[in-house]
C-alpha cells in the first residue's frame, strides 16, 4: 500500500526537477543573447536519483528527524556550453530547443505516474 | 510549480528585451536617410536583484556607433560644404534587418518557452480538477 506514497514522491520530486529545470532553459533563452553569458543545465533526473545519498542519519525510532526525501534530489546547475559565439556567450537556441522537448516529456510522465497512484489509491478505498 | 512561474517571468524578461532592441532597429532604419544620424545599438545584461542575478535579461544603455558617416554628393542640399557633400547617416540597412531577423528569432524562443511553462503549469492544475 505504501509503496504507491512513495511512487508519488518520486513523482513529485520529478515533476518539481522538470520545472527547475526550465527554469534553468528559459534562462538560458533569455540570455541568448547577452554577451559573456554562459550556458547551463541541470543533471538528468535518473542520475541525481542513482546517486547515492551523502551519508544519511539513520531513524531508528519515531521521533528521531530524517530530511524531507525530497531534499536529497535538489540538483546543481552546471556550466553546459553549446557554441561559442565572438561575444563569449554559450547558449545554442537549438540545444535548448532540444532540452525543452526533453524536459516537457519528463513533466508529462511524471504526472502520468502521480495521476495514476492517485487513482489506484482512490479504488483502493473503494471510491470510483 | 515555483520553477514554473519563474520560468515565465524569464521568458517574459526576454521578450521584452528583444522588442526593445527591434524598437531601437526600426529606428535606425527610419532614419537612414537622415543627414548626420549615427545607428543606436543596445547591449544586453543579465539583471541583478540585491548582489545576486536573477537570471532575467535586461537592456543596457544606448551607445551610438562611432562609425564613419557616409559622405553624399548633393550640392543643392541645404546641408552641403564647398565640395558638395554632406553627412549622411551611417545606417546599413543590411545589418539592421539582419539584427531584426535575430530579435524576432529570439523572441520566439521565448515565448516558445513561455508557452510550454503555461502548458505544465495548466497540466498540474488539471490533476486538481478530477
Amino acid at each position: 500500500m505504501f509503496e504507491t506514497l512513495e511512487l508519488m514522491r518520486l513523482a513529485d520530486a520529478m515533476a518539481r526537477h522538470a520545472s527547475d529545470r526550465q527554469a534553468v532553459i528559459a534562462r538560458n533563452v533569455a540570455n541568448a543573447d547577452t554577451p559573456g553569458y554562459r550556458s547551463r543545465d541541470l543533471p538528468d533526473f535518473s542520475e541525481i536519483y542513482a546517486a547515492p545519498a551523502p551519508d544519511e542519519l539513520r531513524t531508528t525510532r519515531r521521533g528521531h528527524l530524517s530530511e524531507a526525501p525530497g531534499e536529497r534530489l535538489q540538483a546543481q546547475s552546471f556550466d553546459a556550453p553549446g557554441a561559442t559565439s565572438p561575444n563569449g556567450n554559450t547558449v545554442s537556441l537549438e540545444v535548448e530547443m532540444v532540452r525543452a522537448a526533453d524536459v516537457r516529456q519528463e513533466h508529462e510522465l511524471a504526472l502520468g505516474v502521480y495521476s495514476a497512484s492517485l487513482d489506484m489509491l482512490r479504488s483502493a478505498l473503494g471510491r470510483r | 510549480m515555483a520553477g514554473l512561474i519563474e520560468t515565465m517571468a524569464i521568458s517574459a524578461s526576454g521578450m521584452g528585451a528583444q522588442s526593445e532592441r527591434l524598437r531601437h532597429v526600426s529606428e535606425n532604419v527610419a532614419n537612414a536617410d537622415t543627414p548626420g544620424y549615427r545607428r543606436k545599438t543596445i547591449a544586453f545584461e543579465t539583471a541583478v536583484k540585491d548582489g545576486e542575478s536573477t537570471g532575467k535579461v535586461q537592456t543596457g544603455p544606448v551607445n551610438l556607433d562611432p562609425g564613419v558617416l557616409e559622405r553624399v554628393f548633393d550640392p543643392s542640399h541645404p546641408l552641403a560644404d564647398d565640395t558638395g557633400h554632406y553627412d549622411g547617416s551611417n545606417v546599413d540597412l543590411v545589418l539592421e534587418l539582419a539584427d531584426a531577423r535575430e530579435a524576432q528569432r529570439s523572441y520566439e524562443a521565448n515565448l516558445k518557452l513561455f508557452d510550454q511553462a503555461r502548458q505544465m503549469s495548466s497540466r498540474v492544475l488539471e490533476l486538481l480538477r478530477r
